[in-house]
């Protein structure tokens, strides 16, 4: 019973293979957007009430009618894509690390709590992990973020609310082994209270594969959101979002290309390197504990 | 193994591919021209979404409605330009010297397509329900009386003279009397088509009716649908999914004229974008705040931006070609005076205006709207509601600016101004008396001269309250197939294909 390993849960069937130098690759990837977001904002102006309809469609490079240069060129209404494409990350961003930050704590609070304690509460915990998993995600997503009027709250509400089962189920399953392991019985012998076990004893050996668990998260945080918004769901028009700039360019698919592929190249690189880098994490991570 | 299963797919894939290419060469370069072979189907992609069948209701003069009531129904006469009528149930009409009685002969041996024929009781029958549904169209017969001599008479009368009836009558479709509150999702007509399938807000399928008193319609199968999405529309048009639609952003334009499959034409229509601020809602009661709000939009950039081959500056509340037109003093850009005018008026600049609009179409424009109001500081939130949501919040008035194309039926202003804005039909808040007093004078005036000078004054009354902006008279540009043979643009908005046929391409 003590040497039973813990294997991973898999997120992607097939994956490629990853070697450290490839998730080094995503992590400089990803420190990159994560600077973009924070930093981009700062230094480029962007508002996304603002058109200039005598601008629109240019094309990446162009120069607009007061003599600024469209490095990604402008949209339909003649908004700037940079602007659009740095602002969209900062929005992503925060939705996916606000996502996964309640998932966290939710999943992680009720999966160690139902592994700790099993018995009746892990019944109910378990049972209720079956009920959001048999719904599909996306759907309660969207069924919740129709139903209230659009907004960043809304979006991170209606993502986690089937979000934080994954890490429920793996912190459940780690806890349930933990729980057998000589450190915990001796703790429990000498009395330690169970919220004060569950915060020291077990917590920091569920953290790692959790961490790993959570960067994949993240990437499906991010999709989910692009989702909804270009289905006119997610968030507001006043936010900056590329599912609205994706949404946006459609109809100019053949004329217009780079209103729907700028944003949509930056999300795949970011969902993708944020994929290749919590696969290495869980290779590290999830043998550790 | 999954890799070599993806192979075994792509070559499939390739044969199967090419397969239907040369398939469709045999097809097109070895097939015969013979007409007479050609399947009779036309797939019709619709601007608006038809929604309900009803002509008489709330929905009566939605664009999808008029539509799809053409096909099915009958009127008693058609509006074929400004002043113009044709009869189409109505053999005959003359009116009394006043215009008060008009009296309308019914066309012999017209039957319903359930056989039964058409009478003016079933005229009458219709009338009365166009009234008591209290619908779109109930305003433009608010004194008329309808009544049935003999069976092939109808006698429409109103307490004031109402030269303007026959073109209120364009949109008046005749239903069996028999028919009142059910069946309206398979109704029985006496147009050109019958009714197989109606999928609301999706789709229409129709089939020729062949008791039609025009003669049975050259087409088969009439399928009109909704594509919402446009370039999914544009999409079904290229590649011959759909064979017919109208009203595309110019963008779309030079790309759909270069293909050689279709033919694109513009129409002048008589619709004028409308954008209505609401004057009971908080602010916007105060006219020099609407003018103000209306100063601070730079249409003439947006219109040659987004529309430069199918807009056009407007200069009058109602199209050119329609009676009551008159040229009004332009609404020159002014960013400067239109904030000076606002912190005169007091506006409140935490206010939110809501500005909601239903097609897709209108994104780029209120967005644009939105943006040069809010270079004045003014905050506007763009709303896009679906059809049915956008119609019912209009009606209840739970907007603050609306932007819309109105068009007007018949050419003539008795069925925009006089119907829409008096204080009675309280579509945007408005309410003048002055204004009423000419709207009904010009309604109940026989001598057309007379009507122009009333409705040019009630023209500019509207225009210089800022009643709404009115920015742009609109072309609607028709995209065919080259198939699509005997096709007639529609003066009104709604065409008529009963003289539609396939044809083979390129004749």
């Amino acid at each position: 019973m003590t040497t039973q390993t813990v294997v991973p849960q898999r997120v992607w069937t097939i994956r490629p293979r990853s070697t450290p130098a490839l998730a080094t690759i995503a992590a400089a990837a990803l420190i990159g957007y994560l600077l973009v977001g924070l930093f981009g904002p700062l230094l480029i102006d962007y508002d996304p009430v603002a058109t200039s309809v005598a601008d629109r469609l240019l094309p990446p490079g162009a120069v607009t009618k007061d003599g600024a240069v469209a490095l990604l060129g402008t949209d339909g209404a003649g908004r700037d894509m940079l602007g659009q494409l740095v602002y969209g990350a900062r929005t992503s961003i925060i939705v996916g690390v606000s996502v996964v930050a309640t998932c966290l704590v939710i999943g992680l609070g009720f999966g160690t709590l139902a592994g700790y304690l099993s018995g009746w509460t892990d019944v109910a915990i378990s049972r209720l992990i079956d009920i959001l998993m048999a719904f599909p995600g996306i759907l309660l997503a969207v069924v919740i973020a129709g139903l209230f009027d659009r907004g960043i709250l809304v979006v991170v509400l209606s993502l986690s609310v089937a979000g934080w089962v994954a890490f429920a189920r793996l912190a459940r399953g780690l806890t349930f082994s933990l729980r057998e392991r000589p450190w915990v019985d001796a703790a429990r012998l000498v009395g330690v209270p169970t919220p004060l076990m569950i915060v020291r004893h077990i917590i920091p050996f569920v953290i790692g594969p959790i961490t790993a668990l959570a960067t994949t998260e993240f990437a499906g945080a991010v999709l989910t959101e692009a989702g909804l918004s270009f289905l006119g769901l997610g968030l507001p028009p006043s936010a900056v979002s590329w599912g609205q700039a994706i949404a946006n360019g459609r109809d100019y698919l053949d004329t217009a290309w780079w209103i729907s592929a700028i944003p949509g190249l930056a999300l795949t690189g970011l969902v993708v390197s944020t994929g290749l880098l919590g696969d290495h994490l869980t290779q590290r991570l999830g043998a550790r504990r | 193994m999954l890799l070599k299963r993806l192979r075994h797919t792509a070559v499939a894939a390739a044969v199967s591919l090419s397969l239907a290419i040369t398939a469709g060469c045999t097809t097109t370069s070895g097939g015969t021209a013979d007409d007479a072979n050609l399947p009779q189907d036309l797939v019709v992609a619709a601007q608006f979404p038809i929604e309900n069948l009803d002509p008489h209701g709330a929905a009566a003069l939605d664009n999808g409605t008029q539509v799809a009531a053409k096909a099915i129904f009958s009127a008693l006469v058609r509006t074929t330009g400004p002043g113009k009528f044709e009869g189409v149930l109505a053999e005959s009409w003359k009116a009394n010297e006043n215009a008060t009685q008009w009296t309308f002969t019914l066309r012999e041996g017209v039957k319903f397509s359930d056989g039964t024929p058409v009478t003016s009781a079933d005229v009458v029958a219709s009338f009365q329900r166009v009234v008591t549904l209290k619908g779109a169209m109930a305003s433009n017969f608010s004194t008329h009386q309808a009544a049935a001599p003999d069976a092939r008479t109808v006698t429409i009368t109103a307490k004031n003279p109402d030269p303007a009836l026959l073109g209120k009558l364009g949109t008046f479709y005749v239903t069996p009397a028999a028919q009142d509150k059910s069946g309206w999702d398979k109704p029985v007509g006496s147009g050109p088509f019958l009714v197989e399938q109606f999928t609301p807000g999706q789709s229409l399928k129709l089939t020729a009716n062949p008791g039609y008193f025009g003669g049975k319609p050259t087409l088969e199968r009439l399928d009109i649908r909704s594509i919402g999405e446009m370039a999914a529309r544009l999409t079904a048009l290229k590649t011959g999914e759909v064979d017919l639609t109208w009203t595309v952003p110019d963008d779309q334009l030079p790309g759909l004229r270069s293909s050689p499959d279709l033919v694109v034409e513009n129409v002048n229509s008589n619709s004028v974008l409308t954008m209505w601020m609401n004057s009971s809602s908080k602010g916007l009661t105060n006219p020099a705040v609407r003018r103000a709000m209306w100063q601070a939009v730079d249409f003439a950039t947006i219109i040659k931006s987004l529309y430069p081959e199918t807009g056009k500056v407007a200069d009058s509340v109602v199209g050119p070609a329609v009676l009551g037109y008159a040229a009004q003093t332009p609404v020159k850009y002014d960013p400067a005076a239109a904030k000076a005018a606002l912190d005169a008026a007091g506006w409140d600049y935490n206010q939110t205006v809501r500005f909601q609009f239903s097609q897709p179409q209108f994104q780029q424009f209120t967005d644009a709207v939105a943006s040069d109001l809010a270079k004045i500081g003014v905050k506007v939130t763009p709303l896009q509601k679906e059809s049915a949501v956008f119609l019912q919040d209009l009606l209840a008035l739970n907007w603050d600016l609306n932007i819309q194309q109105l068009g007007t039926s018949g050419f003539d202003a008795a069925t925009n101004l006089g119907r829409l804005y008096t204080c009675a039909a309280k579509r945007m808040g408005y309410c003048n008396p002055t204004l009423d007093g000419l709207l009904s004078q010009a309604g109940s005036t026989s001598d057309t001269a007379k009507r122009q000078s009333l409705y040019a004054q009630a023209n500019k009354i509207i225009w210089d309250d800022a009643v709404g902006m009115y920015p742009m008279f609109v072309q609607t540009p028709y995209i065919r197939n080259k198939s699509v043979q005997g096709f007639t643009l529609p003066v009104d908005a709604t065409p008529d294909f009963s003289t539609v046929r396939i044809g083979s391409a390129g004749k």
